[in-house]
Formats: structure tokens, sequence, C-alpha cells
């Protein structure tokens, strides 16, 4: 009896050893410049160039000069469902503001099975097809709902991991809506195409 | 010295989940230790498969309520002296989250027990034969979920003659 005490503790003492050990480690590990690490707030969003469910390729550069709502969502989350019908009217009420709202499907199945759930949830939004590159450079996104709130110039405003309050996502997205945008030299933008074909395709259907 | 283990187990899991931020937290589900199932051939036996899930998170059952969700499932892969010839699943708690209190979830949380049914055939040859398999389940928590995960099972069936 004695014997299993101190093994006991010998364990506790050793697994908290190496918790602190980890802790530790994580927090001095060297990360490339792109990858999202602790604060993200008022750090540069990563680039990305992901396919959407239309077919089409979308990157996040696409939409400088608009405030972006990106949401790393899955078929098999429950919050994230919770969430769908409440970005497609933020989509609708603060499109004309600027705000563009882009899903991140992070699922590990067929296009054609996400687009019918899309479909059946009324998106209005565009719903792009995630990778492992992008959720390493969004800093592991693991948990879903993950959303990423980005400001009128790329950069982060907050991150909301988890389901948040429709109150919450609208004051987030006022925020990322506040900025006032200041154009680079060579200001590409493919964003209100990408849009207005998302809400086109939704319209005929 | 099994419950010792089961409860380490659980200590660890325990002390992972404090030691993580909120986001950071992974859930996770453990498998109590199985003893060797002792079967007759041409004879069956029950076996009890219990696990434990990591505090404040739950998983699917395996008949969630609806299509999208990922049911908990248990796959074994015996070897041909031993039959898999029933698995029953506990029935899942209701859920809801609550910003949708109307949309009720199916699942499983805390300990919970799949039951087992294996069989040896009467030709079965005496011997130790190892099963292998895993649960695949699919956690959230109360805001979040996690992607969908499987860990592996496993045991050992002593086939005697009769």
């Amino acid at each position: 009896m004695k014997r299993n005490v101190i093994v006991f503790v010998m364990l506790v003492v050793v697994i908290m050893g190496m918790l602190a050990a980890g802790k530790y480690l994580d927090r001095n590990r060297k990360h490339g410049p792109i990858k999202l690490v602790g604060n993200v707030q008022n750090v540069a969003a990563p680039n990305f160039d992901l396919p959407a469910l239309d077919g089409r390729r979308v990157k996040l550069s696409d939409f400088r000069g608009q405030a972006v709502l990106l949401n790393f969502w899955a078929t098999w989350c429950p919050p994230c469902k919770i969430e769908m019908p409440w970005f497609v009217d933020i989509q609708k009420q603060y499109g004309k503001d600027g705000l563009v709202v882009l899903g991140v499907a992070m699922d590990d199945t067929e296009s054609a099975k996400i687009a019918e759930f899309t479909h059946e949830m009324g998106v209005n939004y565009p719903v792009l097809l995630g990778t492992d590159q992008v959720s390493d450079d969004y800093g592991d996104v693991r948990s879903l709902p993950t959303t990423f709130y980005i400001d009128r110039n790329g950069n982060i405003v907050t991150k909301a991991v988890g389901l948040l309050g429709r109150q919450e996502i609208e004051d987030d997205v006022k925020k990322a809506l506040s900025s006032s945008y200041k154009p680079a030299k060579v200001e590409p933008s493919r964003a209100e195409a990408v849009v207005n074909a998302a809400q086109a395709k939704e319209a005929t259907q | 010295m099994k419950r010792l283990l089961f409860g380490l187990a659980s200590f660890f899991l325990a002390a992972l989940a404090f030691a993580q931020t909120p986001g950071d937290r992974q859930p996770s589900v453990i498998l109590a230790p199985l003893g060797n199932v002792q079967l007759r051939a041409g004879g069956a036996a029950d076996l009890t498969l219990d696990f434990r899930i990591g505090a404040d998170f739950h998983i699917n059952s395996n008949k969630p309520r609806a299509d999208y969700l990922i049911p908990t499932v248990l796959k074994l892969n015996p070897p041909e002296a031993v039959e898999v010839a029933d698995v029953k699943y506990p029935a899942g708690e209701d859920m809801t989250f609550s910003f949708a209190p109307n949309e009720k979830l199916s699942v499983y949380s805390g300990d919970f027990s799949i039951s087992t049914v294996l069989k040896a055939p009467a030709s079965a040859a005496a011997g130790t034969y190892p099963v292998k398999g895993e649960l695949r389940f699919q956690a959230c928590d109360r805001s979040a979920c996690y992607p969908p995960k499987s860990i592996p099972v496993q045991f050992q069936v002593t086939v005697v003659k009769k």
C-alpha cells in the first residue's frame, strides 16, 4: 500500500514536470513569420489561396479594403451550424458597409456534401475548402468554430474561439469595419466579384 | 491495480486539460484496462468496454439526432477464431447548446460502456488471440467542437476446447 502511494506521488511529480516543460518549450518554440501564435490582435492575417465551393480560387488579399469575417467551421460542428444563419444575416446587413463573410470548411469530406449542407443552411457567402496549411498558418485551428475578424488593411482585430452570442459577433464586425483603409501602391481586388457571384448563385437557387 | 491505472490515466488527462488554455484544450477518451477474455469453442462470452471522456467534453452517441453528426462507433477486427456477435451502445443523453435550446443532441459524457458479445466457432483452435480495433468519436465542449478522432481498442481472447 505504502509502495503504491510512493509510486503514485512520483508519477504525479513526473507528469507535472512534463507538463511544465511542455508549456515552456511551446512558449519558446520558433515559428515561421506567417504563422499566428499567441495574441493575434493587430497581426497581419496570413494570406491564403483556397478553392471555393463554386470552383474558383479565392485569396484573402482579394478583399483588401474590406473587412473580413473569416470563419473556420465544419459540417459536423453543431455550434458552427448555430452561427451560420447569423452570418447570413450579418452579410446582408453589413455587406453594403464593406464586410465580407468567408467560411472555411475544415471537413475531411467531398465538397459536394459541404455544398449540400451550405445550400440547406441558405449560406449567401463564399465557402472555401480548408487545408492543413491554412489551419497551421492561422495557429493550428482545431477548435471549431474559430473566427477571425480582419480589418480593411488585412490586420486581425480579434479572434473568437467557440460559439459566441450574436451580439458579440456583431460588435466584433463593427470593430473590423471601423478601420480606415490605407491602400498600398498596388491594390488587387476581386472581392466584389466573388461575393456578388456567391450572392447571385444563392438568388438563382 | 487496474483501478489505480484507470485513475492515474484520468488524473493525467485532467491535469492536461487544466494545463491548457481555452481553445487549446483537446478532448480525450480513454479505455479502462481489459482483462483476458476466456471463451469456450462453440460458446459465447460478454465483454463490456468501459470508456471515460475527459471532463467538460461530450461525444456524439451512436445514434446522433442528425445525419451531419459523426456517431461514436466501435470497430473490432477479430481473428478467424473469434466472432463479434453483437455490439450494444448505451442510449445517449439529451443536450442542447445555450444559443439553440430547441436543437437537441444525443451525447455521451463522463463514463459510458459498450457491451459486446464474443463467440468462438466450435471448430476454433485453442489458443490466445489478439482482437484489435478502434473507437471513433467526435467530441465537443459547451462552445466548440473538435475533429473526429480514433483511439485503439485491444484485448486478448483465450479460446479453450470444450
